[in-house]
């Protein structure tokens, strides 16, 4: 089991949970490079509720990928808890997407020969936490997010709504300080869309998850206290609003 | 949790894994009924060995055995086995011992006036081979008699190409000629009790057996060549072997116990060849069921390249994920060697009832029944072979997944 200072809780700090510090990121495929973030500065408390908005390119992926500790920046640092991730070595990367992080995708990302009870166990599995617990955590978890009875049907007989459910019921299961989710949104219909993302209003509220959307829809935009807006890798407005 | 996802990933594509099941079974049952025929071919050669005269040991003076070439044939030695009754009591005394028996190895002549031939000669104790569990295939008349011939009534075994080549048959009278242990030339007139083969084409030109008695006649000596010995089991040879070598040690002559194997050296020559040609086929299967299941593994891993990023995004590590297609190689290797193993037993019992004939062997006179002999322990042996190949197998895709980026991964389409 990978086990670092990330694997245990979270200490509670009185600074920002999240921190990207003078990021930049660039992409070379041959000869050619994309300077996919440039020089980005962004602070994040616990319990904040902060969408990433831009149009396709703008950097928001790449600002959410290395704020999860997926990608490594070219240059600047991403701090989680005052602690340096940016350049941590691997094993300590992993045991922070671990135990500190939870993560949804566009395209829910659901282990298909697995039900929704396994997905959602996986990564408590991971954490090394005995059976009987895990098995009330998951149960707890889907039902946190209404699929308590279809917790053995596997992705494939899902709806959209109720897999991207199972992601999110994924990300949360472990209880993260903070849940980076990517177009969350974007493969469902307004009305699905709109449930998921009460749910996510409701579990920040309720919970005091910290989470960072990436997302195109602005109704989740119009729903947010904070939005972080980019445009060619670079922020272009911090706007904060009352809930 | 890991060994449910391999296990459930063998389901994704379930032709594709059939398939991949079917190299396996196939691979582990050409190397199981290849393993069968050549136990089988060994077995029968060594019992050929064994039954056909040799035995499992012999006990000859350390000087004879010492001068004899190739150390199957004394017949150019004069017996020097001396107070060889005594000795075979003492030798059958002892534990794993099935029985023992006197034999007096000569060369001569055989000739029935016309015609006329050399002949390699071996003087036994019918009562005593019989006893000794080994086989004489007697192709026409009948065996040498028990009890020792009187003078003027002795008889004689005369090899298939033998008989042939002095026209004799069964009631026909030859003349043996061979000499003395003094060096004198010696001819018994002999009654052709039968016709029979040792299994080999070039021997069963030469080859005569007659009574212990009339050999001794013929050389003028009461002592032996050696006396040979049946053991109970033949996986005991060494052991008994080593015991004989101190039973005897006491008797006045120095003695040698030789084992069958290196009075018979083709034996292992044949071994080695058999040997040969199962490695080198066993390694075309295991070359073939190795790229045929790397390539299965690595095209699943191209298909999933989105769900390892998935994977390792949520914190599995990149070990993990290498153990899940070392997993995956397992369980195929575990269902392809059950489905191998069942279709070994299948077709094995089918040849094995069937007794189907080959042709004879070069240089054999009969032909043989194919036939398997598989052990319940290779089936484990073979499965153990199998997973290790198949975990072979794994690295090239283990090294795909040990090398992906996690957003690339992400991103894949």
């Amino acid at each position: 089991m990978i086990s670092s200072p990330l694997s245990a809780p979270a200490p509670v700090v009185n600074g920002p949970l999240l921190e990207a510090v003078s990021l930049s990121r660039v992409y070379r495929r041959g000869h050619e490079s994309v300077e996919a973030l440039r020089d980005v500065t962004l602070s994040i408390g616990a319990g904040e509720f902060v969408v990433l908005a831009g149009p396709s390119g703008s950097g928001k992926s790449t600002l959410l990928n290395l704020m999860g500790g997926l990608d490594r920046p070219d240059t600047g640092d991403v701090r989680f808890a005052g602690r340096s991730i940016g350049h941590a070595p691997e094993g300590e990367r992993i045991a922070l997407r671990r135990h500190q992080l939870g993560f949804i995708f566009q395209a829910f990302n659901l282990v298909p020969v697995l039900s929704a009870f396994e997905n959602v166990e996986y990564g408590l599995w991971l954490a090394g936490m005995p059976r009987a617990e895990r098995r009330e955590r998951v149960e707890r978890a889907l039902e946190s997010v209404g699929l308590g009875g279809r917790m053995s049907h596997r992705p494939d007989h899902l709806s959209g709504g109720e897999r991207q459910r199972v992601a999110l019921a994924r990300a949360l299961v472990h209880a993260p300080r903070a849940v980076l989710a990517d177009e969350p949104t974007a493969s469902l219909d307004s009305g699905t869309g709109a449930a998921i993302v009460s749910l996510l209003v409701e579990l920040n509220r309720t919970q005091g998850t910290t989470f960072l959307v990436a997302t195109h829809d602005a109704a989740i935009a119009d729903r947010a206290p904070r939005v972080v807006r980019l445009a060619d890798g670079r922020i272009i407005a911090d706007e904060r609003r009352r809930a | 949790m890991l060994v449910l996802v391999a296990l459930r990933n063998l389901s994704r594509n379930r032709r594709r894994t059939a398939l991949s099941v079917l190299v396996i079974a196939f691979g582990t049952a050409g190397v199981l009924l290849t393993l069968g025929f050549v136990r089988y071919s060994f077995a029968g050669l060594s019992g050929a060995i064994i039954q056909g005269g040799l035995g499992h040991l012999e006990i000859a003076p350390r000087a004879d055995t010492e001068q004899a070439a190739g150390l199957m044939d004394r017949s150019g030695i004069p017996p020097g086995l001396d107070d060889w009754r005594t000795l075979r009591d003492v030798v059958e005394g002892r534990a794993g011992v099935l029985a023992a028996g006197a034999a007096i190895q000569f060369a001569g002549v055989a000739t029935n006036g016309d015609r006329s031939g050399a002949v390699l000669g071996v003087g036994i104790e019918p009562d005593r081979v019989r006893r000794m569990g080994m086989t004489v295939k007697v192709r026409s008349g009948n065996r040498l008699p028990d009890t020792p011939p009187a003078a003027g009534d002795d008889r004689v075994l005369l090899g298939l190409g033998l008989a042939r080549t002095l026209d004799a048959a069964p009631g026909d009278v030859i003349v043996l000629m061979g000499a003395t242990a003094d060096g004198t030339l010696n001819a018994l007139d002999l009654t052709v009790a039968g016709v029979f083969t040792s299994g080999f084409q070039d021997l069963d030109a030469r080859l005569v057996q007659v009574h212990v008695a009339t050999a001794g006649r013929l050389l003028a000596t009461d002592k032996a060549s050696s006396l040979i010995v049946t053991l109970n089991d033949t996986n005991t040879t060494a052991q008994v072997a080593a015991d004989l070598e101190q039973a005897v040690s006491g008797f006045p002559v120095p003695l040698s116990v030789v084992d069958w194997e290196t009075r018979a050296p083709f034996y292992r020559q044949v071994r080695g060849l058999y040997v040969g040609v199962f490695l080198f086929l066993g390694s075309i299967i295991g070359v073939l069921v190795l790229l045929s299941i790397s390539n299965t593994l690595l095209m699943s891993v191209l298909e999933r390249v989105r769900e390892f990023g998935t994977l390792l995004a949520i914190g599995t590590s990149r070990a993990q994920l290498a153990g899940l297609m070392v997993l995956e190689a397992l369980w195929l290797a575990v269902l392809g060697s059950l489905v191998g193993g069942v279709i070994t037993l299948a077709l094995s019992v089918v040849i094995n009832t069937l007794q189907i004939e080959m042709p004879p062997p070069p240089a054999a006179v009969d032909p043989i029944t194919l036939s398997l002999l598989i052990r319940p322990s290779d089936f484990l042996w073979m499965a153990l072979f199998m997973a290790t190949l198949l975990v072979l197998a794994a690295v090239p895709p283990m090294l795909r997944v040990l090398r992906l980026q996690v957003v690339e991964a992400l991103g894949h389409v």
